[in-house]
């Protein structure tokens, strides 16, 4: 009976299932491998990379734009502070010019004020001294058409002693 | 509920047909299945291909929960085919039944011994060649001294339970299901429209716990598929 029993179970049990499983299994486990596996786990992997570099990158750029930023205050702060250095240099320039400008119309003003002072003086010393020749001349003129005759000698030299003593009596009058 | 079969011979073999189509189909459907969610990959995964990897990431937490880290990579792949075999197998039988003149046709093909356990032998087949490649022959062998030489009987004996428990608790577990599906088909077709009535509603709760029975086993099947791999590639000193 017991016999029986184990062998009927031998006889049901059927080898070639296992043979075939192991065939099938192994060809699914080649197939799945190069259709699906394979592709997906690449793609995963490479999603994963790709995550990582992305994350990579962010932190770059961003350590990046903090550093550009902080130049640009930098270079804003530069430049307010240049702008101011122009600005004074500007005004202290524009002063000195103005001095200069100043003190150019000064100078003329005296050397145009000066020569017109000598020219004003040598025309009248000028004046003067015709004045003094046509003073002259007149009187001696004057003096002719007075006396109307010749002066001899004698009479010439005493007129002018009485002139020249007249002169000097003048001076010490004077 | 005997259900009959029929049965090729071929070079000595015996080959049950319904075994043979069932395994056949099963694994028709799992190629079928990740191949076409596996078309159109793009790096922002549309909705086959996230289901896909989704599923590999299951499985792969499943191999990470019991080998973290670098020891556990060359696993993933087997794990994955395993689980996703064992699922579609031991579900495919609550669907399709096909008998054709009292022959049994297609079934799940996990509820057959003779399936479950080349299985459970290619896993352990596997953790000793991973145990040889990383040990050596020779550090191979001592791991079945160790700790002490005495334990040698007890750690060989074990190489045959876990061969049997991995398989044999598949197999129980799947056929236990398919036996109670036929029980109440037959309960059905006893007395007419009111035991159709009485064991549809049955028939449909246990198909549903079927389909999550089969889920189980598949997962105890691969975790403990981790647990031999990593016994083998940790050393007992």
């Amino acid at each position: 009976m017991m016999n029986g029993s184990v062998i009927a179970a031998i006889d049901f049990a059927s080898l070639g299932d296992s043979l075939f499983l192991l065939v099938v299994f192994i060809l699914l486990l080649l197939l799945v491998k190069h259709f699906a596996w394979g592709p997906v786990t690449k793609m995963m992997n490479d999603r994963a990379n790709k995550i990582n570099e992305d994350l990579d990158g962010a932190a770059t750029s961003r350590a990046q734009a903090e550093k550009m930023a902080a130049q640009r205050q930098a270079e804003l702060k530069n430049s307010k502070s240049e702008a101011i250095q122009i600005v004074n240099t500007a005004k202290v320039n524009g002063d000195k010019r103005r001095q200069e400008i100043l003190d150019a119309a000064q100078s003329d003003a005296d050397s145009v004020k000066a020569k017109a002072r000598a020219d004003a003086q040598r025309a009248r010393t000028e004046a003067l001294n015709s004045a003094r020749q046509d003073v002259a001349q007149i009187s001696v003129d004057i003096a002719e058409k007075l006396i109307g005759k010749e002066l001899s000698v004698s009479d010439q030299k005493d007129l002018i002693d009485a002139y020249i003593k007249g002169l000097t009596s003048a001076d010490e009058t004077r | 509920m005997e259900s009959k079969y029929q049965y090729l011979t071929f070079i000595g073999l015996r080959f049950n047909v319904a075994n043979c189509l069932s395994i056949l189909l099963t694994a028709l459907l799992v190629f079928v299945f990740t191949f076409f969610l596996s078309r159109k990959l793009t790096m922002k995964p549309g909705k086959g291909q996230n289901v896909l990897e989704y599923l590999i990431d299951f499985t792969n937490g499943i191999v990470k929960s019991i080998m973290p880290g670098e020891e556990g990579k060359p696993f993933y792949f087997y794990i994955f085919v395993l689980f996703t075999f064992i699922l579609f197998a031991n579900v495919i039988g609550l669907f399709f039944q096909v008998k054709i003149n009292g022959y049994t046709f297609t079934k799940s093909p996990t509820a057959d011994p003779m399936v479950t356990m080349p299985l459970a032998m290619v896993t352990l087949l596997m953790s000793h060649y991973f145990s040889v490649q990383k040990f050596g022959l020779k550090g191979y062998l001592h791991n079945y001294v160790s700790p002490v030489s005495f334990l040698l009987p007890v750690n060989l004996i074990e190489e045959f339970t876990n061969f049997l428990t991995l398989s044999l608790r598949l197999y129980g577990n799947i056929y236990a299901g398919e036996v109670l599906i036929g029980l109440l088909v037959m309960v059905a077709n006893s007395m007419g429209i009111v035991s159709v009535v009485v064991a549809a509603p049955m028939t449909m709760i246990w198909q549903g716990f079927s389909v999550f029975i089969g889920a189980i086993q598949a997962y105890v099947f691969s975790i403990l598929s981790c647990v031999y791999f990593s016994r083998k590639l940790e050393r007992e000193e």
